[in-house]
């Protein structure tokens, strides 16, 4: 055995060899866009000029850049408050003893993850039509209300994205919570019970805070997820153009400026704001539930 | 047991795969005609393959059948093109990209005309195409190559005209007591518009709110534009309140109304149309192939005029909307003949009758505009389908075919997204001030020129 | 006797609650359904029905027709191109994927060695990015090099999966040293042990992850929307936007063709159901 080979085939190097592709691949495809993506923030691409902080002042005065982080914020923070709650709350009623079929339910539940965005948002393109035979329209008229032009309004608009992202997203969550609740020694609720704690009282005092593991989880993803939004808007509005940019969110107007305006360099910049802006909200997310020790251990 | 069962079906997967993936080259090789992509499949060894990009399906048929005909007669410049369709957006963007990165760009391409001047920025990749248009330019309607030109030298085969008029769905006006050929101005739409409206409920024309044809008719026939003569930012500018308020009061009198899809020419719009819930469509000429394929319904009661205007001191009657240049990419190996062919497939006189018999378009070689051999063909389906004869108007309008001089400028694409998506819709939707608006759109755009 | 009472009005109570949690679900069940539903009713209608009245629940039987599927299935249209397409690519990615991830995992679970920690968190700070961010760098550069429009350029970036690793780390932590020292005594190298004695016993893990890994590969949009160049080579997702043309009748086939794109997922979550919900669930478990 040659002393390359040896060294290759010892004890000492074989960590180093498995989790080299998974180096090179953090090298190539990860850390080299980064950095690469800094360096045209400061250029202005399509002249090949460095134009310096020229992007960011930009970006600082750009209202449209302000919408579209408006709008990705509060899409966000739309679904933490309709995707965890209700969700984590729904997974305890399945988990209960006296619940029938929760296997069933689960699975259909399910079944929205498994459709792609492209489909998913045409379908509920259609169903939110201006027409009053649209479905959302036509339930609009049962109740006697006029039709809307749901995706022409702010807010709206905004429904038919939440709606998307529950409709989507409600089961996944669901799952999360489920698995969570495996966890979770059923004795506890036996001796709540036998405390005289009813069952509300059981899920908020036992139930919530041990699913804390979970919900952070669920949280780190959600906020990630929201922010990062776009491909629900553009197929929803079948395409960048949403009226008075109602579907506008950062990476869309990432997209729009690298991609649509050929401002390379400036999206750059748009993209390593959303960068620092998902990494702050996570640090701050992640201290503050105390996960962030437990990681680094 | 089950993990089995995901293996087979997974090597069932694998071989259909492959199986599809022979179907799919097999139909290539035969000529085929699938939707998206298509060879010509013309071989031999002075044969020159052109890959070409589009975002209309049909071009496709189009250009295939003029690459026949130029290979015909000239068996010793044969091509064979090879024609990928794209969505609209991914076709521009995909092209930005392969210019800007200098590779994966095709031979040829169709650019619209909103999205052209975003290719006339900083090193142009599109080979000028000045000499390869030299021997049709006379019979050309110059205006249209201006629209695909910077400093003097044309980068894009225009397509059509698309004259702007006025189609009427005659048999709801008449219902409503309403006769088209006495609406001249827009006084007159105006009044119409009303009258319609408070006979029937229904709508008569759009307001449009995710295209301008109506409103840059207006703006050219009253002479104004998005720019000053220097090429100012001038998007709020005192001819444009005017014509917006304009609109806007006949959108609070009842004559105009917002509609599904912004515009007449759009799929959420044709089957308003085709049901009579709207009645009048002003839109370039080309809007015609748009009725006889989604609005069939309304065959035969269907009039297409010329569109109103102001008044007698109008700087011009209408003006050409929209279009599709076609440019050759110059770092391609084959430009110059790839420029000789598509000169030819687009602007001779067999291109032109082509361009109107199977796209319907009102063609830019206005030599056959006259010939009534083929403007009036009863086998024509464009003859057949309108109950006036297609070109009339057309001829009517000839000598005054604007166009607004902003339309090549770099900044239109940016401005025309502001309009599309945040002006038209603050006007006719929320109800925003016509001013207000537009200074929201100026600063908007200034700020984003700013840099 | 009582106690028997109380016993009683309990099991009252408690079918009570039984049928109303029932009721409840089924409400949501139905609601989830309705959208799926609607699609599939729509593509036994005519494409443009679509545009004129919107997606809704009218059954109209009367229009009801197999047109779409007629032209799905002997239509000329790029459609089961794009299908193979996809299919390959799924099957590329999940395969390479599943390998290489593992591979890495592997080390990360196994050894003790200078800078795993250091490593591990890079692991943890990527799970993090949006790949977003990246995307137009990583295009530009990908452009450089020459690699667009290839397959290669769509897979390549994603085969060490952040995700993927950190899930197989998860799972071989729980597995006990002693195997691995048992391996080394009988003389197989450390990758041997690798290949030979853990991979075996990964197969939950790697179904779990294969689904996970090929449920994205197939939905994937952005990425190969950027990359992918000629029409021959779209995808299922690229190829039915493009149908979403202004310029194009498609909604029959788009209709027709989503409904069929659901359908070889809906197939494999049936019959694989555990593994999806292993899949989907891996990371929220031991977080």
């Amino acid at each position: 055995m040659s002393k390359v080979k040896r060294f290759f085939y010892s004890q000492k190097a074989a960590p180093y060899v498995f989790i080299l592709p998974f180096v090179l691949t953090i090298i190539l495809f990860w850390i080299a866009p980064i950095a690469n993506g800094v360096l045209l923030s400061f250029q202005d691409v399509l002249k090949d000029e460095w134009v310096g902080f020229d992007n960011y002042s930009r970006l600082i005065s750009d209202k449209m850049f302000y919408k579209a982080v408006y709008n990705s914020m509060k899409y966000m923070i739309g679904t933490l408050i309709l995707l965890i709650p209700f969700p984590m709350l729904f997974a305890t009623l399945l988990n209960s003893k006296l619940m029938k079929g929760a296997g069933f339910f689960k699975s259909v539940y399910f079944l929205p993850a498994l459709t792609s965005v492209v489909v998913a948002g045409t379908i509920f393109r259609l169903m939110f039509g201006e027409m009053d035979t649209a479905l959302a329209n036509q339930i609009m008229g049962i109740l006697g209300q006029s039709p809307i032009k749901w995706l022409k309004g702010e807010w709206t608009g905004y429904a038919v994205l939440l709606i998307v992202a529950c409709w989507r997203w409600t089961g996944v969550n669901i799952l999360y919570f489920l698995a969570g609740l495996q966890s979770i020694d059923t004795e506890l609720y036996e001796a709540a019970s036998i405390d005289g704690a009813n069952k509300w009282q059981q899920f908020l005092k036992i139930s919530v805070p041990l699913l804390k593991p979970t919900t952070v989880y669920v949280l780190t993803i959600s906020i990630y997820a929201g922010l990062a939004m776009f491909l629900e808007s553009f197929m929803l509005w079948k395409g960048n153009n949403s009226p008075q940019n109602i579907g506008l969110t950062i990476v869309g107007y990432l997209y729009r400026q690298g991609i649509e305006k050929r401002a390379m360099g400036y999206a750059c910049a748009v993209g390593l704001v959303l960068l620092v802006v998902v990494m702050i909200i996570n640090m701050i997310q992640l201290v503050a539930t105390g996960t962030f020790k437990k990681e680094e251990r | 047991m089950k993990k089995k069962v995901l293996a087979a079906l997974l090597c069932a997967a694998m071989a259909g795969t492959m199986l599809a993936g022979c179907g799919g080259s097999g139909d290539g090789e035969g000529g085929g005609d699938s939707a998206g992509s298509r060879d010509m499949g013309v071989e031999g060894e002075d044969v020159t393959e052109l890959t070409v990009w589009t975002f209309v399906e049909n071009h496709q048929d189009f250009y295939t059948e003029m690459a026949e005909k130029w290979n015909e007669e000239n068996p010793d410049k044969q091509v064979n093109l090879v024609l990928s369709n794209m969505a609209y957006d991914d076709m521009h963007n995909k092209l930005s990209l392969a210019l800007e990165s200098g590779e994966g760009a095709p031979d040829v391409v169709d650019i619209e005309v909103g999205k052209f001047p975003a290719f006339m920025v900083g090193d142009i990749g599109l080979l000028d195409l000045t000499d390869a248009i030299a021997p049709y330019k006379d019979k050309v309607v110059e205006s249209r190559l201006d629209l695909y030109s910077k400093d003097g030298k044309y980068y894009g085969f225009p397509t059509h005209v698309g004259t702007t008029v006025a189609f009427y769905n005659t048999e709801a006006l008449e219902a409503a007591g309403i006769d088209y050929t006495t609406i001249k101005t827009w006084d007159d739409f105006k009044n119409a518009g009303v009258a319609y409206h408070e006979a029937t409920g229904k709508t008569f024309a759009a307001a449009e709110t995710t295209a301008q044809w109506m409103i840059n008719l207006m703006l050219a026939q009253k002479g104004g534009d998005y720019l000053t003569e220097d090429g100012e930012l001038d998007v709020n500018n005192e001819t444009m309140v005017e014509v917006l308020q304009y609109i806007k009061d006949m959108q609070d009198a009842g004559a105009v109304a917002t509609i599904a899809g912004g515009q007449p020419d759009n799929e959420e719009a044709y089957p308003l149309y085709n049901s009579g819930e709207v009645a009048v469509a002003i839109m370039p000429f080309w809007q015609t192939s748009r009725y006889t394929t989604y609005m069939t319904d309304l065959s035969g009661k269907v009039a297409i005029a010329a569109p109103p205007v102001f008044g007698d001191n109008d700087v011009v009657k209408t003006i050409g909307g929209g279009g599709t240049g076609t440019a050759v990419v110059a770092s391609s190996p084959n430009a110059d003949l790839a420029a000789e062919v598509f000169a030819y497939i687009k602007l001779s006189d067999e291109a032109s009758n082509e361009i109107y018999n199977v796209l319907g378009f009102d063609p830019v070689n206005t030599a056959v505009w006259t010939d009534t051999a083929l403007t009036e063909n009863p086998d024509n389906q464009f003859v057949q389908y309108f109950n006036t004869k297609p070109f009339a108007p057309l001829l009517e309008l000839q000598d005054s075919i604007g166009l607004l001089k902003s339309a090549t400028d770099e900044k239109m694409p940016s401005i025309n997204n502001v309009f599309t998506t945040q002006t038209l819709n603050d006007i006719f939707e929320s109800g925003v001030d016509v001013q207000e608006a537009l200074d929201a759109a100026q600063e908007q755009l200034e700020n984003e020129f700013a840099s | 006797m009582a106690m028997d009472t109380i016993g009683k009005s309990q099991k009252k109570k408690n079918a009570v609650a039984t049928v109303l949690m029932i009721i409840l679900f089924t409400i949501l069940a139905i609601l989830i359904i309705l959208p799926i539903y609607a699609i599939f009713m729509a593509s036994f209608h005519p494409g443009n029905f679509l545009l004129q009245y919107g997606l809704n629940l009218d059954p109209d039987f009367a229009n009801m027709t197999l047109s779409n599927y007629v032209l799905l299935f002997t239509g000329d249209h790029d459609y089961w191109i794009w299908f193979g397409n996809s299919l390959l690519l799924t099957v590329l990615t999940v395969v390479l994927t599943l390998v290489i991830s593992s591979f890495v995992a592997y080390g990360f679970a196994a050894y003790d060695f200078k800078g795993k920690n250091f490593f591990f968190v890079i692991v943890l700070i990527i799970l993090s990015i949006p790949f977003e961010v990246i995307m137009l760098p990583l295009y530009k550069q990908i452009s450089t090099w020459g690699m667009m429009d290839s397959y290669v350029a769509v897979v390549l970036p994603f085969l060490a999966h952040a995700s993927t690793i950190f899930f197989f780390r998860q799972y071989l932590l729980g597995l006990p040293k002693s195997l691995i020292e048992a391996g080394r005594i009988d003389g197989a190298t450390e990758y041997g042990i690798f290949f030979k004695l853990i991979v075996p016993i990964m197969k939950p893990a790697f179904s779990a992850m294969a689904i996970l890994n090929g449920m994205n590969a197939w939905n994937n949009y952005m990425w190969p929307l950027l990359v992918i160049r000629s029409s021959s080579k779209y995808t299922l997702t690229i190829g039915l936007n493009t149908l979403i043309n202004p310029y194009g009748d498609n909604y029959s086939l788009l209709v027709v063709g989503s409904v069929f794109s659901i359908i070889p997922i809906f197939i494999l979550f049936i019959c694989f159901q555990r593994y999806f919900i292993e899949g989907m669930t891996a990371g929220a478990v031991k977080g």
